[in-house]
């Protein structure tokens, strides 16, 4: 009995000098950054987000966002850049550089990023570092990897669909890779459903009709996106138009536009009639028939 | 070589003359009296059950190579025997000249090569000579293993002039006159023997005596620095490689220092000892002298491969090579937080490459052309050309300043660019007028808003002349979708059916 007890006491306080050792010896080294808790979080820009996540997004996490359709995948890897921009701009520790690891799946439906399209997005080419392995599993090595070095800004993991592999223990994983040196990770989930993960926010990323252009009235003017917040470890979810401005890396507050869309958007949260916890019964059931007026007509 | 006394002789055979005629043979075979170039047929007669290959140069010649890559445990400088007026070109040249020592002497190194090949079945004759000719000449038809030194040029006196790497009917021709032994010749006048024979003859039993001299190209590039562990007990488990790996890079650490270089691509080889040799390379993004990380890459370059690596029995020699080195900076070692950010950024580079192979991690080039899939491509982060990460980020970053293109400006450039662009059916007006509905993949859109034409001429001079002009358009659909689609030919001047394609998608 005693000596059973004496045996975990021993092997606790193996554990304890352990990581006392390993975090003296980081200490010792410079390598060990300030824990990503301390770190600002990322701000979007935004005044209303940034509040609404109570300053910002986690730096050192992983966040996942998600285009529900293959054709959306502009808007989500335009909001997923923006972020990656953002990170590299807030340079903590001299960092720098974005790597994006895609799934092989992904290249199916053919597009890959356009480097002039990135400058003009106000992301440096030359800073973006692609890797593109055989298979998932080796996607998933890559992703774990990029998100435990500490000289990132960012990382860009880009998978389609909801691949089983890619499961709650993998996100764990990412997730406490990225805490402990700081990346912003990212997983851009490219028609792809809703899944539980790790991540400590998910966002889902729909087109928007972008607003009027003041030179050129029937030109296209400044891209928007359709945020919604689906998930937040840290609080509510919510759902912003947002507008990237290139120049200043941030994502300005949009305006809706005057002439809004003829459906509105299936999913929104922030528009939900008060008796949405009970069943509709009030719904349109066709077109209505005045018989007395039709009968007797010929057909 | 040697055959299980049960079995029929082995003969092999090629076509000479009109006639399958027996070109080799093994010692059964000569024991029952079959002969070179005797013909199939009369062979057969006296052996019944003879059992005849057909000749295959070229898995003679994937043999001999293979060989070759075997025989590098004992010196790099291995090449192949390649006489091309001598009838005999399956042999191989080493040049031991400073490894003999390795093995504990030139006897030693001698039978040592021997016995592995004869373990391997092959029966080879050998020759240790001062010179590559009089190696060969004895080699081929002497007696003896070891010419001692400086004794070679009264060790092929008496051999047949043949052994000089002449053509045959050069030999036949000095046979008519007298001349059989290279003792011969070695005492004549050397100036009528070169107007009748050719000067080839002279240079080649200069080269045998060891009065010209004669260098060996080796088959594979000899590298900078290698060191090499030899095992009594050959190694099977993957940790006790990674460990002497480990101990290796540990060792070629100082000479890499001495020489204030740092290495690029190396090369380790592992030598099985039933004659299987594997080689697994790994290149680094910029110059490493660090023996960790060096073990790092390479059990990263392990763990990548698809198969496992196929131990065997054994390995019982393990060498690495400096395949490339550069010069190293002693300013990457400080500690400042944005080398370590850098040095990390690298080493992640290095060992996703490791891995995955170095052409899976890339960088963007751009170059100068309008044609938007060809203005850019895609290099390697790892290319031995390129220098560290933070080089390449400063050179690309000139390009795109003469580039006039600055971060951040109006957008007219997508986000995402299809690899090839797509087909789509769209009405527009003609000749020069924006999209306004098109089917893509199967989904109808209607465009909202468009802006355009940007138009983008071919490059005559790469495409040719017909080909055709594009008109891109920035257009925008009901939803808020942004797309970038082009109208492929000029109505009416180039094509009087303009094709619409979809080349990339906005943010």
């Amino acid at each position: 009995m005693s000596l059973s007890r004496l045996q975990t006491a021993t092997d606790i306080l193996q554990a304890r000098t352990r990581a006392y050792e390993a975090q003296a010896y980081q200490a010792h080294r410079g390598m060990g950054l300030a824990d990503a808790e301390k770190s600002p979080p990322l701000t979007l820009g935004d005044g209303a987000i940034d509040g609404h996540l109570e300053g910002g997004l986690v730096c050192g996490g992983l966040h996942e966002v998600r285009s529900p359709l293959a054709r959306d995948i502009g808007a989500a890897t335009g909001f997923a850049l923006g972020l990656a921009a953002r990170a590299m701009q807030a340079e903590r520790g001299g960092r720098g550089g974005i790597v994006w690891v895609t799934d092989p799946a992904t290249r199916v439906d053919g597009g890959g990023l356009f480097p002039v399209g990135l400058a003009q997005y106000g992301l440096a080419p030359s800073s973006m570092t692609m890797v593109e392995p055989g298979d998932l599993q080796g996607a998933m090595w890559a992703a774990d990897e990029a998100a435990g070095c500490n000289g990132l800004a960012a990382l860009i993991f880009q998978i389609k669909g909801n691949p089983p592999r890619f499961d709650m223990t993998a996100t764990r994983r990412l997730m406490l890779r990225a805490r402990q040196s700081g990346v912003l990770a990212l997983t851009l989930r490219q028609s792809g459903e809703e899944e539980a993960s790790a991540a400590a926010t998910r966002w889902r990323v729909n087109t928007e009709s972008s607003g009027a252009d003041e030179n050129y009235q029937h030109g296209v003017g400044a891209m928007r996106l359709s945020l919604t917040l689906e998930r937040n470890r840290a609080g509510r979810t919510g759902q912003w138009l947002l507008a990237w401005n290139p120049k200043d890396r941030s994502f300005d507050h949009a305006a809706p536009n005057p002439h809004t869309r003829a459906n509105p958007p299936a999913h929104s949260l922030d528009r939900l009639p008060v008796s949405a916890n009970r069943p509709d019964s009030s719904g349109q059931m066709g077109q209505v028939l005045d018989h007395r007026r039709d009968f007797g007509r010929a057909s | 070589m040697d055959a299980h006394p049960d079995t029929p002789p082995v003969v092999v055979t090629d076509t000479v003359k009109n006639a399958i005629r027996i070109i080799a043979l093994d010692q059964r075979a000569r024991d029952n009296s079959v002969r070179l170039n005797q013909t199939l047929s009369d062979a057969r007669a006296l052996v019944p059950d003879l059992d005849c290959h057909p000749a295959d140069d070229a898995r003679n010649q994937a043999l001999l190579l293979k060989i070759a890559g075997w025989c590098e445990r004992y010196t790099p400088l291995v090449a192949l025997d390649a006489a091309p007026e001598a009838e005999r070109n399956h042999g191989l040249f080493m040049d031991i000249t400073g490894c003999a020592h390795l093995l504990g002497g030139e006897a030693a190194l001698i039978a040592d090569l021997e016995a592995r090949l004869r373990a391997q079945g092959f029966h080879a004759r050998l020759c240790l000579a001062d010179t590559p000719g009089a190696a060969w000449a004895m080699a081929g038809y002497g007696q003896g293993h070891i010419i001692a030194e400086a004794a070679h040029a009264e060790a092929i006196l008496p051999l047949s002039l043949s052994g000089l790497r002449l053509p045959p009917a050069m030999v036949a021709s000095l046979g008519r006159v007298g001349l059989k032994t290279i003792g011969c010749i070695a005492g004549l006048p050397r100036a009528p023997l070169a107007a009748r024979f050719g000067a080839r003859l002279m240079q080649r039993l200069d080269q045998a005596l060891g009065r010209e001299t004669e260098a060996i190209s080796p088959i594979m590039p000899v590298a900078e620095l290698s060191t090499e562990r030899r095992f009594a007990e050959p190694l099977t488990h993957q940790d006790e490689i990674s460990q002497v790996t480990a101990a290796l890079a540990a060792g070629i650490i100082e000479p890499l220092e001495r020489r204030g270089l740092g290495l690029r691509h190396c090369r380790l080889k592992l030598f099985r000892v039933d004659g299987h040799v594997s080689q697994l390379d790994v290149q680094t993004a910029r110059p490493l002298r660090d023996a960790r990380l060096i073990r790092r890459l390479f059990d990263e370059r392990i763990a990548g491969l698809h198969d496992d690596l196929d131990a065997g029995f054994g390995f019982d020699l393990i060498r690495l090579d400096v395949v490339h080195a550069d010069p190293f900076e002693a300013g990457q070692t400080e500690m400042m937080a944005s080398h370590a950010a850098d040095q990390g950024h690298d080493a992640l580079v290095d060992r996703l490459g490791a891995r995955l192979g170095l052409d899976r991690v890339q960088r963007f080039v751009l170059t100068d052309t309008h044609i938007p899939e060809r203005s850019f491509g895609r290099q390697p982060v790892a290319h031995l050309d390129a220098g560290s990460v933070r080089q390449a980020a400063g050179n690309a970053a000139l390009a795109l300043a003469s580039d006039q293109e600055p971060l951040g400006g109006i957008i007219t450039r997508p986000l995402i660019l299809f690899d090839r662009p797509e087909l789509m059916q769209t009405i527009a007006e003609v000749p020069d007028g924006p999209p306004l509905k098109f089917r893509w993949r199967g989904v109808a859109y209607e465009v909202d808003r468009s802006e355009g034409p940007e138009r983008i001429a071919c490059e005559w001079w790469r495409d040719g002349r017909g080909a055709r002009t594009r008109d891109y358009f920035r257009v925008e659909d009901r939803q808020g979708y942004r797309f970038w689609m082009f109208r492929h030919g000029l109505y009416g001047r180039e094509t009087s059916d303009p094709a619409w394609y979809m080349h990339g998608l906005f943010a």
